[in-house]
């Protein structure tokens, strides 16, 4: 029994009986899986070291990973850093920034936090594996159009400043990481380093420089760099072993 | 290298050495070798058999062992003997031990003299014609010769140097290496002889270490890792100054 053919139509023929959409489901627990990040200290540089020296120095770091919690953090996030200091009041200094640089490889990964704190710029040097760190929050996770923001040194202090009472936003498990795609407005040159070569290949700097100036900084370009193969060095492959090897070692 | 942390919160750098292969090769006694104590012959990281000439690989046929890429001497005392061809570990040293360490520093080449010997050389500008990294004068009038030994261009590095007073931090048992204080000569992967400390401070430092060596019988079962005392351990919560 249909009752298509029983329908009165407004253009006369029968109206085909159409199934209602699909709904779609959104996995929620696939896409949570679907992103891994391993942290880019326990990728290996190029070298002729033995890779036995890395694997040790891979168990101590996912043993300290084990007792204190290192968050999934990028470049451009807002992190508090405590750290115990024997000269501080409370044996305890709490530092609030924005995360500039991740830098060194292995136990030595280190990661400069910088803010502006009554008017004078301050960039600290943390070790990620240094055991006097008490606590790491990641208080904003997103990432911004570069890896490196030595450029904010340059910049003016607004985009630095940072408030050391800042409450942590709330970030879902499942979601993408948001990239922040803010253009960065510039003290008056002279600056420390020259951003609007191409070496630096910036793309968060709003350049307000005269056309002839962005010109003659074309003249640095280096085209045939990208196609160099010697300098290729692909961790795919790297990156997919050490990721099961430490997903592995830190559900134990 | 790696960077270490003690309890109260410092930071070493280390170096590892791994001991791959080493066996006891050779026993000289005091009077065969003219010297004031006996020798023992020490091989290093086996290597192929066949570049060698036949009675060079005697040695290695005595002792029952494969040939080994390097072979050093160690002055020991009599009652320090080992059998020839008894494997040697990293166990024989424990964490707290103080070493000297001997290897070929990195070869540089023929290198100037202010490169090799550390000279100022000449200002850059104001008039000096092709002079900018010369030695400039070699002797004095008087002495009307050039002394031997002169500081002078030449090849520079590729010879052996020894890291005296190096503290051993930790000991790995299953992969038998070394973490030791500092930093040692040569490239990474090189070959590297690595002895008790000669030096006076450190004369009383090694206190009931195993002798004459570690033997891997089963009678003692080391746990796999061996850390000094003063060493954070990963496994311990963050350091506090309470």
């Amino acid at each position: 029994f249909s009752s298509s053919e029983y329908r009165i139509s407004s253009d006369g023929k029968a109206a085909k009986f159409q199934p209602p959409p699909k709904p779609v489901i959104i996995d929620k627990q696939k896409q949570r899986e679907e992103r891994r990040f391993l942290s880019p200290e326990f990728i290996p540089p190029r070298g002729r070291t033995d890779p036995l020296k890395f694997f040790l120095e891979r168990k101590d770091m996912i043993q300290r990973r084990k007792v204190f919690n290192i968050p999934e953090f990028y470049v451009g996030s807002i992190l508090a850093v405590t750290t115990a200091d024997p000269y501080a009041n409370e044996k305890a200094n709490r530092f609030v920034g924005i995360c500039i640089q991740r830098g060194g490889k292995g136990l030595g990964a280190t990661f400069v936090l910088r803010n502006v704190i009554e008017d004078q710029g301050v960039e600290i040097c943390y070790e990620l594996y240094n055991p006097r760190i008490q606590a790491i929050e990641v208080l904003k996770l997103e990432k911004r159009l570069d890896d490196n923001l030595l450029y904010l040194r340059d910049a003016l202090p607004e985009y630095s400043t940072f408030d050391v009472n800042m409450k942590p936003v709330t970030h879902l498990d499942y979601e993408d990481i948001p990239v922040n795609k803010l253009q960065v407005r510039m003290k008056p040159k002279p600056w420390s380093k020259r951003w609007e070569r191409p070496k630096y290949n910036i793309k968060g700097i709003k350049f307000e420089l005269p056309e002839k100036k962005m010109k003659e900084a074309e003249k640095w370009r280096q085209p045939w760099l990208e196609f160099d193969m010697l300098r290729e060095y692909d961790t795919s492959k790297i990156e997919e072993k050490i990721w099961k090897e430490v997903s592995e070692e830190l559900k134990k | 290298m790696m960077p270490i942390w003690t309890k109260s919160g410092k930071k070493h750098a280390v170096t590892l050495l791994k001991v791959q292969d080493c066996h006891v090769l050779k026993y000289i006694s005091k009077e065969e070798s003219g010297g004031k104590t006996s020798k023992l012959l020490v091989g290093g990281k086996n290597a192929s058999p066949f570049s060698k000439s036949e009675s060079a690989m005697e040695i290695f046929k005595e002792a029952g062992v494969p040939r080994k890429q390097k072979v050093t001497t160690f002055n020991v005392t009599d009652d320090a003997i080992i059998k020839p061809g008894t494997p040697l570990y990293a166990a024989h040293f424990r964490p707290g031990q103080v070493v000297d360490v001997t290897a070929k520093t990195i070869g540089k080449g023929f290198q100037g003299v202010m490169k090799r010997w550390g000279f100022k050389g000449q200002p850059a500008s104001h008039g000096q014609t092709k002079t900018h990294r010369r030695p400039g004068a070699i002797s004095t009038n008087k002495a009307a010769k050039v002394y031997r030994g002169k500081k002078m261009p030449g090849k520079m590095g590729n010879i052996y140097r020894t890291s005296f007073g190096l503290k051993v931090w930790r000991i790995n048992t299953k992969h038998d290496i070394i973490y030791v204080n500092g930093s040692v000569p040569g490239h990474t992967n090189c070959l590297v002889k690595v002895k008790d400390s000669q030096l006076p401070t450190y004369k009383d430092c090694n206190k009931n270490p195993p002798f004459p060596t570690y033997f891997a019988d089963g009678d003692e079962t080391l746990p796999e890792d061996l850390y000094d005392d003063e060493i954070f351990q990963f496994t311990d919560p963050s350091v506090t100054y309470a």
